[in-house]
């Protein structure tokens, strides 16, 4: 049988082709095996291997020039929990100033369910996170409400126990004093952007025996907020008391702790009347 | 008839003449722009939310997974990855590096991963099916008998074809996967560092042995990888071809039992003897890149060597069925 000069061709190619493919694959699984067997840690130092470093890191944004940058984070209320559109205040301040006419753009949510103070304080060590603030110019934090309320955290989790007055003190001024550090933090990282606190309402004014204790917990937690932000000229406290003090019924969502979509609403109007 | 290469010929230049290759090469062809297509458009939408900022995007990412860690719905077999996931992105944003750094190395590089328990081991059927039992069907496993060789030489060179032809598919994919993605994404990031060696532990990862590499060689670690899963389905599949009659059959079976691994892999952690199965240790590259391994106990060493038993096995399996097997029809 003497192959045709087709064949013969054909056969070369492929001999030649698949040869080396072996080879080479031979030798990716000897390195592969190898490297993951035994493993050897080196730290890495970002050289000039990446087109990526450039500026990227360090660039904050011009506010005259690119309009409002909004960058939000801390607790569910930040997220959006209980909005059953998912929007939440941050997103529905965004719609509400597109609607304006104003550049408005949301840079990124880092808001997340059940965060407390101790939780925000450390993440904002992560490079990350403080690229993201660096990115924007408005930075609108929420946070305390878990500290203050303890139980409230377990999301949708109705059967867990509100509060006692009690706890509701006592949790108080080392959480206030992580919000100072929390607040300094923030303005260290980003100096011009306009930073905005999310003041505490009383979700359990409607329980008879929590309403008064309630009340005075989220008051003088307030008033400690508003005495941070005072001695900053970026720093606002946006009040949300007076807002669901009579209205838990018609603002809050099912879960009886987070706002729901006409809460964050009202919340967002806020916001974009101080905004401005 | 000493030397068993003119019958490697004789089985390689069947292969091509019978088109195998080339629908397998066909089918990278029409698949691979596809993909490509979608991921661009998925890149596309991601630019008009965050920009040109990759930072921005991936700590969203990150706390888009912290979330579910949070909520009580999400099993905690699905938490571990998330926790993973989130420990090595925050490795890499620590560290400044990009890990999804658009261009067609990077894509090809998720590809190969993607495709390494499920697309390429299809691929690779389509050729080591049809080997024996291809000559069954076509009736010219009598020809082939009657000559003065030895049945086990028959069936060697049969096996040195496939192991060449498994070798060309791998290749053949990187080629076109590379080729095409780069006519989207540009040509250019083989020298991206890629970090690999997370060890997963019982609280998330340990980064001590965290290294980079480039992504060459990333990809070349996971060429080979590949290569070694698709000789096992190779192997598998040339078995089932000697014990089955019809291609088809034996496509069918082979077909069977990998997706059987598909469906095992995403629930079988509670079942941990499933991870003797040859199709639930077919991810290697997933060692790579530090993803945990779908059930408890699994490494590098176990896949390998539980893929090299179950290859060994079929290897003799083939050997013992063929040359004492009557061929009768």
């Amino acid at each position: 049988m003497k192959p045709s000069s087709s064949s013969a061709r054909i056969w070369r190619i492929t001999s030649i082709a698949s040869i080396i493919a072996t080879l080479l694959l031979i030798g990716g699984f000897v390195y592969a095996v190898n490297d993951v067997v035994n493993p050897v840690g080196s730290s890495y130092t970002a050289g000039d291997s990446a087109g990526s470093g450039d500026t990227g890191s360090q660039a904050a944004v011009d506010p005259a020039t690119e309009g409002i940058r909004i960058a939000a984070m801390g607790d569910s209320l930040a997220k959006g929990t209980g909005d059953d559109e998912g929007s939440g205040f941050v997103r529905r301040t965004v719609n509400l100033l597109q609607q304006q006419g104003v550049d408005a753009k949301l840079v990124a949510n880092l808001g997340i369910n059940g965060q407390k103070t101790n939780q925000v304080l450390s993440s904002l060590e992560q490079s990350g996170v403080q690229h993201t603030l660096r990115q924007s110019n408005v930075i609108m934090l929420s946070i305390g409400a878990n500290d203050l309320f303890n139980g409230g955290e377990a999301l949708g989790n109705l059967d867990e126990q509100a509060p006692t007055a009690k706890q509701l003190l006592t949790n108080q001024p080392q959480a206030a004093a992580r919000l100072q550090k929390i607040l300094d933090r923030l303005a260290e990282i980003n100096p011009d952007a306009q930073i905005i606190y999310l003041g505490l309402y009383n979700p359990f004014g409607d329980l008879k025996e929590l309403r008064v204790p309630g009340n005075q917990a989220v008051s003088a937690w307030n008033m400690k907020a508003t005495g941070l932000t005072n001695t900053n000229e970026h720093m606002m406290v946006i009040p949300t008391f007076d807002l669901f003090q009579n209205n838990l019924d018609q603002y809050l969502s099912a879960d009886h702790f987070h706002p729901n979509g006409d809460g964050y609403e009202q919340i967002a109007q806020r916001i974009v009347q101080s905004i401005r | 008839m000493n030397s068993i290469w003119p019958l490697v010929q004789n089985e390689t230049i069947k292969i091509i003449k019978k088109k195998r290759f080339y629908v397998i090469l066909l089918v990278l062809l029409v698949l691979v722009p596809m993909f490509t297509y979608a991921q661009m458009r998925q890149a596309q939408e991601n630019r008009t939310k965050f920009g040109d900022d990759w930072r921005t995007e991936l700590q969203q990412a990150i706390t888009d997974n912290q979330n579910s860690l949070g909520s009580d719905r999400v099993p905690e077999e699905w938490k571990k990855y998330r926790r993973i996931f989130i420990q090595q992105m925050q490795y890499y944003l620590q560290n400044d590096v990009n890990p999804n750094e658009p261009g067609g190395v990077t894509f090809t590089r998720e590809f190969l991963d993607n495709s390494s328990s499920l697309f390429i081991p299809l691929l690779i059927m389509t050729i080591a099916s049809d080997l024996v039992s291809g000559e069954r069907t076509g009736g010219t496993i009598k020809m082939l008998l009657t000559r003065p060789v030895r049945r086990w030489k028959i069936l060697l060179s049969k096996l040195i074809t496939l192991t060449m032809f498994v070798s060309l598919i791998v290749v053949s994919t990187f080629i076109i996967c590379y080729a095409i993605s780069g006519l989207a994404f540009g040509y250019s990031g083989f020298t991206i560092p890629v970090f690999t060696g997370f060890q997963p532990s019982e609280t998330g990862v340990d980064m001590a042995t965290v290294h980079a590499v480039d992504q060459w060689q990333f990809i070349l670690m996971q060429m080979g990888l590949i290569w070694f899963v698709g000789l096992t389905v190779g192997l598998l599949a040339f078995m089932v071809s000697v014990l089955v009659r019809s291609t088809a059959a034996s496509i069918v079976i082979m077909m069977a039992a990998l997706i059987a691994g598909t469906i095992l892999t995403n629930m079988a952690s509670s079942w941990s003897s499933a991870k003797y199965l040859f199709m639930v240790n077919l991810g290697l590259t997933n060692y790579l890149s530090g993803s945990p391994a779908p059930i408890e106990g699994m490494t590098l060493p176990f896949s390998l060597a539980v893929l090299g038993i179950w290859a060994a096995v079929s290897l003799v399996v083939s050997f013992v069925v063929f040359t004492k097997r009557d061929v009768l029809n």
